[in-house]
């Protein structure tokens, strides 16, 4: 064991200063009221020449495949934005989007959400994606007044009485909801009534969330739950799993997986040749992704899965936003993006009205919590690109109005199938498939 | 000579308290410099186990998840305060060490069948936690008071960053007195040759034990102070990842070095996140390859840690008033 050298550990101890010095000092100390402007609030004061706008998403990690996709939709976004002239109300000011990754943790959440802020002053934060790094990083959004339009969708998170917090995204409890209804429901078109209903969830506060909206929507559909299982989201082996859900005999399955477990059961139903009638995940992560297809290759087919972004709505907005995601990743958005997508838009709009109503002072975060209040939008690119045609929020900072899709693989490819009147083909039920 | 000691002594902890001076309202700064000084902590309170005692423990995040349960759980039930909270996380942390030390070094568990062992617990907590519905379960816990110095709920991250202060000197202080008690050499010959200091008479399970109790202690008590800044607790906190990264800042700073670990974690932590800060929002995983490589890189050239490197240095760049101090 080596003792201290006094007069050594005061030279590393002027080594950490100065390394933490260039770490942490700001890099850029402009506030958006700082900056040169090219047009100014009708009592003379100045407005920025651009307004920036924080992604704060899981970008390394094992969420990375979610936040990599939500920054693009964002990205797209705000060229979107732009190129349709910024922010009209305010003199057509641009939107100007800065990243950067909030990695897998809370401490690494709550530092890039000191450090966005630090560095960039944005007036809203996109993204977290995670819960658990939302409830760290919204502290932080608190504490500085700035909008966070969170996507992490577990219920809880609008219920920790954050003023600046909003969710434009159907939480996920009411995917849950959405996956019993639709499948009740398309039962019944089909003329096979259901009764019975399997509940799977991993154990994450998402997978809970998902699962007590399912718990909840049998109940009130008066469905008997023959089996319910959470577990590990790291999940090695599911065949005890079939094998019970198999004893039970439910007539559907309602799941809320992660991505690999999602594989894991859907190659196991396949390989024990024990298919239930229809199986539908909750909560986009699971059937339907294109990661999830990819890997599943044919066994991906009759899997549904609710999502929070439609990507077939039938809108001139809504296509535009598909083909460039095309063009820029190769496939259609994922939930990820699409969510990230219409919040941005859902901003845009809150500061548009933040501009008319508050003309003095358009970026003050207490007047755009105001405007986001008092956003009733049943019409414009974010209604465009949005599940439902209605968005507006309460105090708490959900949408009232939220609802899900549901997606089903059909020959391979993704295709809406509910709501019935948005539907870009008729669901596949039951399976063809099933064995019981 | 002595004199010059306490003056740099003085000087040293004068440093450490006027720093968030240098940060004034700069909150980033502030959570970077307590950040690091958490890890600091961990990492310090690693170097009993792992650098003096030769055991490559990897349970770090289960010692920090129980005290941040604890200190936690006491808050939302009892209302109990984390001032007090802390304390009693670091002691459940202790029974959990002695209920876990107690067979592995029974059973003579030892090198990779340790650090095996120690990660599994881990996971096993984690997963205990999850299924443990009244402590724990799938969903977040949020603690309440924000901003009340009370429940330790600031809103600034000063006071946090002076409990770190408080918390490191006596992690190094502990370390130091360990290194100097009988415990201590006891703990360097069997972490050296674990058969051959048996044979000379030490007591290798007491010793080892206790180096363990000590470390879970501390580890414990910063649980607490963690989920009080973080806001909530989350069986997530029994975390693999962290537990790890204790283990690599402990062995890249320098084992068996009182400061080696706590250089490891200024100079990691603070490069990890200068490159995430700057390089991750653009070039996403860039910053860890880069990361990735550096430690690579250390562990080549410097298998005995980095703060051996810094040591040479500084040894050739103040030779001459190193001398002169011997001279006085």
């Amino acid at each position: 064991m080596k003792r201290i050298g006094i007069g050594k550990l005061i030279v590393l101890a002027t080594t950490l200063v100065l390394v933490l010095t260039s770490c942490a000092a700001p890099q850029q100390t402009q506030t958006p009221t700082q900056t040169a402007s090219p047009s100014a609030t009708p009592t003379g004061k100045k407005l920025p020449d651009k307004i920036v706008v924080g992604c704060l998403e899981p970008l390394t990690g094992a969420h990375a495949i979610f936040g990599t996709e939500a920054k693009v939709g964002m990205e797209i976004a705000v060229k979107h934005i732009n190129e349709a002239g910024g922010i009209q109300s305010l003199g057509g000011i641009p939107l100007e989007l800065v990243s950067e990754d909030a990695g897998e943790t809370a401490d690494s959440a709550k530092l890039g959400a000191e450090s966005i802020i630090s560095k960039h002053h944005p007036v809203a934060i996109l993204g977290l994606y995670i819960s658990r790094m939302t409830v760290a990083a919204s502290e932080v959004t608190e504490r500085e007044k700035v909008i966070l339009v969170a996507d992490a969708l577990v219920d809880s998170v609008t219920a920790m009485g954050r003023q600046y917090l909003f969710r434009p995204a159907p939480k996920a409890s009411q995917h849950g909801v959405t996956a019993v209804e639709f499948v009740v429901q398309t039962a019944t078109k089909a003329g096979q009534p259901v009764q019975k209903v399997a509940i799977l969830n991993e154990d994450s506060s998402f997978g809970r969330s998902n699962a007590v909206g399912a718990l909840q929507a049998a109940l009130d559909n008066q469905l008997t739950v023959v089996y319910q299982k959470e577990y590990p989201y790291d999940i090695a082996d599911v065949s005890s799993i079939v094998s019970e859900i198999s004893a039970a005999k439910p007539d559907f399955v309602v799941h809320c997986p992660y991505f690999m477990d999602a594989i894991l059961f859907a190659k196991t139903f396949r390989e024990f040749n024990q298919i239930p009638k229809f199986i539908v995940g909750m909560g986009a992560c699971g059937y339907t992704d294109p990661e999830s297809i990819k890997a599943l290759g044919d066994t991906a087919n009759y899997y549904a899965n609710t999502y929070s972004y439609n990507p077939a709505k039938n809108t001139a907005q809504n296509k535009k936003f598909v083909e460039d995601f095309k063009t820029k990743v190769g496939h259609i958005p994922t939930e990820a993006a699409g969510m990230n997508y219409y919040a941005m838009w859902v901003l845009k709009e809150a500061l548009e009205l933040s501009g008319k109503l508050f003309p003095d002072d358009p970026l003050n975060p207490d007047n755009l919590r105001q405007a986001f209040l008092k956003l009733d939008l049943t019409s414009g690119p974010a209604v465009d690109t949005y599940p439902t045609n209605h968005i507006a929020f309460t105090p708490t900072g959900d949408n009232p109005y939220a609802r899900a899709v549901v997606m089903q693989v059909q020959n391979g490819e993704p295709k809406v199938v509910w709501p019935f009147d948005s539907a870009e083909a008729e669901p596949v039920y039951p399976r063809p498939d099933a064995t019981y | 000579m002595k004199n010059l000691r306490i003056v740099s002594l003085l000087f040293l902890i004068l440093l450490v308290l006027i720093l968030p001076f240098f940060f004034r309202s700069n909150q980033y700064g502030m959570i970077l410099l307590t950040t690091i000084l958490l890890y600091g902590v961990l990492a310090t309170a690693w170097n009993i186990i792992g650098g003096m005692a030769g055991q490559l423990d990897l349970a770090a995040g289960a010692y920090l998840g129980l005290g941040a349960f604890t200190t936690g759980t006491l808050l939302l039930r009892f209302n109990l305060t984390p001032w007090i909270g802390i304390f009693v996380g670091g002691l459940v942390a202790v029974l959990f060490a002695i209920l876990v030390g107690l067979p592995l070094f029974r059973f003579k568990v030892k090198e990779v069948w340790y650090a095996l062992s120690s990660s599994a617990l881990v996971e096993v907590l984690r997963i205990a936690f999850i299924m443990w519905e009244k402590i724990g379960g799938p969903v977040e816990r949020y603690l309440p008071n924000y901003g009340s110095a009370l429940y330790m709920r600031f809103s600034s991250y000063i006071p946090y960053y002076y409990i770190m202060v408080i918390l490191l000197f006596a992690s190094l202080f502990v370390n130091y007195w360990i290194s100097r008690s009988k415990l201590g050499y006891y703990l360097i010959a069997l972490g050296d040759d674990e058969d051959a200091a048996e044979v000379l008479g030490v007591n290798v399970r007491s010793s080892k034990l206790k180096a363990l109790v000590i470390y879970a202690f501390i580890v414990g008590l910063t649980g607490g102070v963690y989920a009080c800044i973080y806001g909530f607790i989350h069986p997530n906190f029994f975390s693999s990842p962290l537990s790890t990264e204790v283990a690599i800042l402990g062995i890249v700073g320098g084992m068996g070095i009182t400061y080696g670990p706590l250089v490891g974690a200024v100079l990691l932590v603070s490069m990890r996140e200068l490159l995430r800060a700057n390089l991750g929002g653009q070039l996403e995983s860039l910053y860890l390859v880069i990361y990735s490589v550096v430690l690579i890189l250390i562990v080549l050239f410097r298998p005995r840690g980095i703060t051996t490197l810094l040591q040479d240095t500084f040894n050739k760049l103040f030779s001459r008033w190193v001398r002169n101090n011997h001279a006085e």
